[in-house]
C-alpha cells in the first residue's frame, strides 16, 4: 500500500511538471484583449519602446501590447523559432537574417498594410532586393534607417581648420595631417569584431558593385577581384589608428571618442546615442566615407536599421496592423530619430538631426547603397575574418578565403537561386 | 515483503527516470536527428545524410576550435592541479588563521564565472599593459586579449583562477583521510618531506586526484562563460572553444543542423576522454 501512494506522489509530479511546462508554452490570461507582442532587436531604444507600450495600452481598450527589447535579440528570437514559439511581431534589421526568415516562411505578408504605402520606395526596393530569390508579396515594413560613414569632432575640426575630405587622396592627405599634429585620426574598437564591418561596409558600397554577393553567386565574378581595393585602403587606414585597437571594445572606442582622443570614428550613426551618453556636450557631424578617388562614385552607404515584420503565426492580423499604425504615427518616429540619430523610412517632415547633416545632401539626392555585409551569411563571420586580415595583412590569403569560404557556407542559397533561375526561365 | 520494497524503490525512481528522459535523453535524440538536416533553426529543412558529418573534418574552424579548446583543457588541468595541490598541503598543515584562509581561497568559487571574467577582461586590457608600461616592458605593454597567440593565456589564468578554490577543497578533504600513524610509521622508515608526500601522501589521495583530473578535464573542456566575457572567440578566431562555436553558430549563425553533428562528435569525445581517465587513473590507486 505505502508503494502504492509513493507511486501516486510520483505520477502526480510528473503531471505537474509536464502540466507546468504546458501551461509555459500556452497563452496567459488576458482579460478578454487581444494580446500582440513585440521583440525587437535594438537594446538602445528600450526606453523609447517602453513609453510607446505605456502610451499605447493606455489608449487602446481592446489590445494589450507587450514590447520587449532583450540584449542580443537574434539569438533570443532564434532560440524561440527552434521551438515554435513565434511573438505576434518582430522588429528586427534589414540583413540576412531577415532573407532567412522570408525564405523560411515565417513571415506574413503585408502587403495589404496601409501604411506601407506611405514608407519610400527606394528602402521598400532594398526589402526586395533581400530576398533570397524574389518572392511575391512584401514582408516588412520598414521603420528606420542609419547610415555608415565617419564621425567626427566638429569643435576639433574647426579649431584645426581642417577641411571635409571629399575623395580617397584628400582624405589620406588630413589624416596624415591630424597625425602630424599630434592628434589621433582614428579609435577603433575591433575587439568586438561586427566593428571590423563598419568601415568595410562604408568603403565597399563606392569600390564594388552594390549587388556583388548577388554576381558572384551567379558566378560572373569573384570577391578576388571585387574586394582588393576595398582591402588595400582598409590596410591603409589601420596606420592612422590607435595602437592595437583589438584590445579595444565597441564600448571603449565609443568612450575615448566622445573624450576627444581622437578626431575621427569610422563607424555607424547608430554610435552616436552611445558617445553622447558619455560626453553629452559632444559636438558631432559626420561626413560619407570618400573611399573613391572619384568624388562623383561615392555613395552613402545606408540601410534599414529597424523594420517590423508579422509573423505568419500571429493570430490576429488586425489588431497587429493597429500596433503598426500606431508605431508609424509621425511624431512617435520623430521621438524615435531624435533618440537614436536614425533617418526616417516613412515619407514626410521629419526633422533630421545636425549630426547627420555632413550626410543630408546624399540622403535628399538618394545617392545611398546598402550594407554589404547584410547579404553575407552569418555563419561565415565575416566580421572575424576581416579581424584576422587586419591583423595579418595578408590580402591574397583574405580574399582567397573569403571566395572559397563564400562558396561553402552558400551552397544552400546557391542552388536555391540556380534552381529558381531554371524554373523561371532566366 | 521484498517484491514490496522492490517496487517501491521502482516507483521512487521513475519520476526522476521521466524527467531525466524528458529533459536529456529526448534533447539528445532529437539533437542527433537534427544532426542530420540543413536545419537553420526555423522554418523548414532538407535532409542531406552525412554532409554535415563530412564537412566537420573539412572544416578549418572546427578544427582550430578543437585544438584551441585541448589545448587550453590540458594546460589549465596541470596548472590548476599542481597549484591547488601545493595550496591545499598549505592549508592543510598547522598554521595559524587556517579556518580563515581556506574561505579567502574558495571565495573565486562562489562568484559568477561571467563577472569574474568582465573583471579580469578590465585587468587585461587597461591595468595591465599600463604596468608593463610602466616597467618598460614592450611584452606586457599590449593587452594580451588582443593578440591571437597569447589571448588563449588570459583565458587559461581566468579559468584557473576560479577552478582552483574548488579543486583545493577535494584535495584538503583527501589530506584529511589519510591517517596521521602512516606518517608516524614513514618517519621512522626516514620518509620526510619530498619523500614523504612521493611515496605515502600522493598515492592515498589518489583517488581524489582522479576525480579532479575527470571533472578539470570535463569542465575545461566544455568552457563558454569565460570565453563569452573575455575574447568572445577573438581575436581572429583564435579562442573559439568548441561549446563556443557551437552555441554562437548553431543559435545565431542558423548552422543548428551542422552544430548538432558538431555536439554530437563532442558528446562522443568527451564520453571517450572521462572513461579513458577512470580507467587509467584507477589502476593507480593504493588501499589501505
Amino acid at each position: 500500500m505505502k508503494g502504492n501512494a509513493i507511486g501516486h506522489i510520483g505520477i502526480s509530479l510528473c503531471c505537474l511538471a509536464a502540466a507546468a511546462g504546458i501551461q509555459g508554452c500556452g497563452a496567459s490570461g488576458n482579460n478578454g484583449k487581444t494580446e500582440i507582442e513585440i521583440v525587437q532587436y535594438k537594446p538602445e531604444a528600450a526606453g523609447y519602446f517602453e513609453m510607446l507600450e505605456q502610451e499605447f495600452n493606455a489608449t487602446h481598450d481592446n489590445i494589450q501590447l507587450k514590447v520587449s527589447s532583450p540584449n542580443d535579440a537574434m539569438t533570443i528570437l532564434k532560440t524561440r523559432f527552434i521551438r515554435e514559439d513565434y511573438p505576434d511581431i518582430i522588429g528586427i534589421g534589414g540583413d540576412i537574417n531577415y532573407s532567412y526568415f522570408v525564405d523560411a516562411e515565417i513571415l506574413a505578408d503585408v502587403s495589404d498594410y496601409a501604411g506601407l504605402q506611405q514608407i519610400k520606395q527606394a528602402y521598400r526596393d532594398i526589402d526586395e532586393a533581400l530576398e533570397l530569390v524574389p518572392t511575391e508579396g512584401e514582408y516588412a515594413v520598414p521603420y528606420v534607417a542609419n547610415a555608415a560613414g565617419v564621425l567626427y569632432n566638429k569643435d576639433m575640426f574647426a579649431e584645426h581648420g581642417w577641411e571635409i575630405p571629399q575623395n580617397w587622396s584628400e582624405f589620406t592627405a588630413l589624416c596624415g595631417e591630424i597625425q602630424s599634429e599630434g592628434i589621433l585620426p582614428f579609435y577603433f574598437g575591433f575587439k568586438d569584431t561586427w566593428t571590423c564591418l563598419a568601415p568595410w561596409n562604408a568603403m565597399a558600397v563606392s569600390l564594388a558593385p552594390a549587388d556583388v554577393t548577388k554576381q558572384v553567386n551567379r558566378g560572373e565574378t569573384t570577391f578576388a577581384k571585387e574586394y582588393r581595393e576595398v582591402s588595400e585602403k582598409y590596410l591603409d587606414l589601420l596606420q592612422y589608428a590607435v595602437d592595437d585597437p583589438f584590445a579595444y571594445g565597441y564600448n571603449d572606442a565609443c568612450t575615448a571618442f566622445a573624450r576627444g582622443e581622437a578626431a575621427m570614428y569610422p563607424i555607424g550613426s547608430y554610435a552616436i546615442p552611445q558617445i553622447l551618453s558619455v560626453n553629452p556636450d559632444l559636438n558631432i557631424d559626420s561626413f560619407v566615407m570618400p573611399a573613391n578617388d572619384d568624388a562623383a562614385k561615392n555613395t552613402l552607404n545606408s540601410g534599414i536599421d529597424l523594420q517590423f515584420c508579422v509573423m505568419a503565426d500571429c493570430e490576429n492580423k488586425e489588431a497587429a496592423y493597429e500596433v503598426l499604425d500606431f508605431l508609424y504615427e509621425e511624431e512617435n518616429i520623430q521621438q524615435y530619430i531624435d533618440a537614436q540619430i536614425a533617418i526616417p523610412c516613412k515619407e514626410g517632415d521629419f526633422v533630421l538631426s545636425p549630426m547627420l547633416d555632413g550626410m543630408t545632401g546624399h540622403i535628399a539626392e538618394g545617392r545611398m547603397t546598402d550594407y554589404q555585409d547584410h547579404y553575407y551569411p552569418s555563419e561565415m563571420a565575416v566580421d572575424a575574418q576581416i579581424q584576422t586580415f587586419l591583423l595579418q595583412k595578408d590580402v591574397d590569403a583574405f580574399l582567397q578565403k573569403f571566395d572559397t569560404d563564400w562558396l561553402r557556407y552558400n551552397r544552400d542559397i546557391i542552388r536555391l537561386v540556380q534552381e529558381y533561375e531554371r524554373t523561371h526561365g532566366n | 515483503m521484498k517484491n514490496e520494497r522492490k517496487r517501491t524503490f521502482l516507483l521512487i525512481t521513475i519520476p526522476i527516470l521521466a524527467l531525466f528522459v524528458c529533459f536529456n535523453t529526448i534533447p539528445l535524440i532529437r539533437g542527433v536527428i537534427y544532426s542530420f538536416t540543413n536545419f537553420k533553426g526555423f522554418g523548414s529543412y532538407d535532409w542531406v545524410g552525412f554532409r554535415n558529418y563530412i564537412d566537420l573534418f573539412s572544416d578549418g574552424r572546427v578544427g582550430k576550435s578543437y585544438l584551441f579548446t585541448f589545448k587550453l583543457a590540458v594546460v589549465t588541468t596541470v596548472v590548476v592541479n599542481v597549484l591547488s595541490l601545493v595550496l591545499a598541503l598549505a592549508l592543510n598543515s598547522k598554521i595559524r588563521a587556517k579556518s580563515f584562509f581556506r574561505g579567502a581561497y574558495f571565495l573565486p568559487n562562489i562568484l559568477g564565472a561571467l563577472v569574474v571574467g568582465y573583471i579580469f577582461n578590465y585587468f587585461f586590457t587597461y591595468i595591465l599593459p599600463a604596468f608593463g608600461a610602466m616597467i618598460g616592458s614592450d611584452a606586457m605593454s599590449s593587452s594580451i586579449l588582443s593578440n591571437p597567440d597569447s589571448a588563449w593565456i588570459g583565458i587559461m589564468v581566468v579559468c584557473s583562477w576560479q577552478a582552483i578554490a574548488m579543486n583545493t577543497i577535494i584535495y584538503i578533504s583527501g589530506l584529511q583521510t589519510v591517517p596521521e600513524d602512516v606518517y608516524e610509521a614513514g618517519g621512522l622508515d626516514g620518509a620526510t618531506g619530498w619523500k614523504q608526500f612521493r611515496y605515502l601522501t600522493f598515492p592515498l589521495i589518489i583517488p581524489f586526484f582522479s576525480i579532479n583530473m575527470v571533472l578539470c578535464v570535463k569542465n575545461f573542456l566544455m568552457v563558454f562563460d569565460q570565453i563569452m566575457a573575455l575574447t568572445k572567440g577573438g581575436p581572429a578566431q583564435s579562442t573559439e572553444s568548441i561549446s563556443y562555436l557551437i552555441y554562437n553558430n548553431g543559435m545565431s549563425g542558423g548552422q543548428f543542423g551542422f552544430q548538432s553533428a558538431n555536439a554530437v562528435i563532442f558528446f562522443l569525445v568527451i564520453v571517450t576522454v572521462s572513461v579513458a581517465q577512470m580507467k587509467f587513473t584507477g589502476k593507480k590507486e593504493e588501499q589501505l
